[in-house]
């Protein structure tokens, strides 16, 4: 009976120095490697830190007129022109600018890493069912576990400022575009490969010029969800010396700021869903396109 | 004969200690109390749960929270009814406020010794740089400090956002003129990023200058050095109305050391009422020495030990500071109770 009413669990100590070994062998790995990775990062860090002082120094009435543009080109519709202006003017009008811009740098650099990096991978699963076996419970656990866990790590190896941020949000942002490429290159039509097949395409001419376009909705839409993903993660990104909108959050949330909490809160909705309208619907025009073309 | 003899006795015992703990059962009631988010508070609030539980039969529940979230919440709500370390700097007005109307009442003026909040270096700082002997030196060498977004300039790890040092740093670094001297006031987000920006620094053995406070276990396990700021206090007035408010507020701080800690074992009037004169006089009498507070932060870092683990390994071991705490007879029940 005993038996049954306590677990048989690991003994305390064992318990124990099984945690302590796993702790020292990391703390041993980043003592050694930590330089080698932040030099790895380097890069990104000068162009990060580059981004944002453009975006800080140049003058505000540009950097709206590129938004606008931007939604313009995107979107094609008065409406999201004339809201994404009016809400940076907003935001601007209530002094969050200069964190809002801190926050676009990050977001932008974020997607611009998780396409280069999420793309290559979802086609590597597309092409076969064990990649996609291996690679699809990593991307539940990076999407499912808690953040702060692998904060972590991540300090210790890198420390705080905005590389580790960057890779902190790209850790959760990354998983939907990784998935709707993969899941956009398998929808494409059998016969439509066949035909290619037929035409004597090679195995890359298939995948440039056959699947990825044919995809390119779907995998718009996983960089759609990358970005909102990539959005949520402002405030967790800020505890770890990121600067942004995530700041003035956090200082809200410990001295019950309801108003500072919520404007930034608004921010960081309003540029979300600036984002999400604007890539919708370039990726609905997308659509549109394949729909003539067939 | 022996062995009936010792039924009988064990039987007597265990009957009184029933008698006793009905009784104080009685005597004490349902206590809510702050778990706070960081070791040594928290090691604190779960020796308080089980002395008062196992000592004098008090129900205690714990509920976490940071320093201004369980503040507000005692002062506005009367719940939790204990905050076993409260950094009384940051709420000093709205306390007294709440101890003048009887609200809140201060049951522990010092309930650790020696501490303190402060400027910091790694040891590996000073040995480098022994000429390094105040903050006022530390400010004329930006570059020892590069910061990782700027190398051209110093790093000065100020306060997460949010927390009341975080303003009083903001107003120190314009009271130093540090941004004139080439630094910048680097925000770590969190604890978490405080703590791991000095772990990185004093694993790596590089240079790390910021904010900290003590007993922390991280200054006992990286034997961080305080800095001497290299002035003197410059008086009340100058922090209590211009070092602790806002840039807004106060746009011209004078440069000064940090001030006393005030740190409180804050208890509202309903623990008062229910804990009774006992419990009263148990929290005033709780004190724990610092480097003993240091030693058992260390002791929860190397094991990671929570604050309920380190509490029984407290009480376990260190009984001549707690059994000074309580009459005897309670120490017999706590001890029994192990």
């Amino acid at each position: 009976m005993d038996f049954l009413d306590t677990f048989p669990s690991m003994e305390q100590e064992s318990l124990r120095d099984f945690k302590k070994f796993i702790d020292l062998s990391f703390r041993n790995f980043a003592r050694a490697y930590g330089d080698t990775l932040e030099s790895f990062f380097q890069p990104l860090l000068f162009f990060l830190v580059w981004l944002e002082k453009l975006l800080l120094s140049s003058p505000w009435p540009v950097i709206i007129l590129v938004i606008a543009g931007l939604a313009w080109l995107g979107s094609r519709s008065w409406q999201l022109v004339v809201g994404s202006a009016v809400a940076f003017l907003l935001i601007g009008y209530f002094g969050m600018w200069k964190d809002t811009m801190a926050t676009l740098a990050i977001i932008t650099v974020a997607t611009l890493v998780c396409i280069t990096v999420g793309i290559p991978i979802g086609v590597l699963m597309a092409r076969s069912n064990r990649t996609e076996k291996t690679v699809l419970p990593i991307l539940d656990a990076m999407q499912t576990i808690p953040s702060f866990v692998y904060l972590i790590p991540i300090l210790m190896l890198l420390g705080i400022g905005k590389v580790p941020g960057l890779i902190a949000v790209c850790i959760y942002a990354i998983p939907p575009i990784v998935r709707l490429t993969n899941l956009g290159i398998r929808e494409v039509d059998k016969e439509t490969l066949e035909a290619s097949d037929a035409f004597g395409a090679t195995k890359l001419q298939k995948l440039t010029q056959v699947q990825i376009p044919l995809a390119l909705p779907t995998i718009f839409a996983g960089v759609n969800q990358t970005i909102m993903m990539a959005l949520a993660m402002v405030v967790i990104a800020s505890m770890i010396g990121v600067k942004g909108l995530g700041v003035p959050i956090l200082r809200s949330i410990s001295n019950q700021y309801l108003a500072l909490g919520l404007m930034n809160g608004l921010a960081i909705v309003a540029l979300a869903i600036i984002f999400d309208r604007v890539t919708q619907k370039y990726g609905q025009r997308m659509q549109k396109h394949r729909g003539q073309k067939k | 004969m022996r062995i009936i003899k010792k039924l009988l006795l064990s039987s007597i015992v265990a009957l009184g200690f029933t008698f006793f703990s009905m009784s104080a059962n009685a005597a004490c009631g349902k206590i809510v109390m702050a778990d706070m988010n960081w070791a040594s508070a928290s090691l604190m609030a779960q020796v308080d749960k089980v002395i008062l539980e196992k000592g004098y039969g008090c129900e205690v529940e714990l509920i976490p929270g940071g320093t201004m979230p369980t503040f507000t919440s005692m002062n506005e709500k009367g719940v939790p009814d204990v905050a076993a370390e409260l950094w009384a700097n940051a709420v000093a007005v709205p306390l007294d406020k709440a101890v003048s109307e009887k609200r809140l009442h201060v049951a522990n003026t010092a309930p650790i010794t020696g501490l303190g909040e402060g400027w910091w270096v790694t040891p590996g700082t000073l040995k480098r740089h022994p000429e390094l002997k105040t903050a006022l030196d530390i400010l004329d060498h930006p570059e020892l400090f590069p910061y990782a977004e700027d190398p051209s300039k110093g790093a000065f790890v100020g306060c997460p956002a949010g927390w009341g040092c975080q303003l009083v740093n903001a107003q120190l670094f314009i009271a130093f003129e540090m941004e004139k001297k080439g630094w910048v006031l680097v925000d770590p987000g969190s604890a978490a990023g405080l703590d791991g920006s000095i772990a990185k620094a004093a694993e790596g053995d590089k240079n790390w200058f910021g904010y900290y406070w003590n007993p922390t276990a991280i200054i006992g396990k990286y034997d961080m050095q305080p800095v001497d700021f290299g002035v003197k206090f410059a008086g009340k007035e100058n922090w209590d109305n211009c070092i602790v408010k806002p840039e807004q507020e106060c746009a011209n701080p004078k440069p000064s050391a940090w001030t006393q800690s005030v740190v409180n074992t804050v208890v509202t009037e309903n623990f008062k009422k229910t804990g009774g004169k006992d419990a009263m006089k148990y929290m005033k009498k709780r004190v724990f020495p610092g480097p003993v507070m240091n030693a058992m932060l260390v002791y929860m870092t190397d094991n990671q030990a929570d604050g309920a683990d380190a509490a029984i390994e407290f009480l376990k071991t260190q009984e001549g500071v707690w059994g000074k705490w309580v009459p005897s007879k309670v120490a017999e029940k706590i001890k029994a109770s192990l």
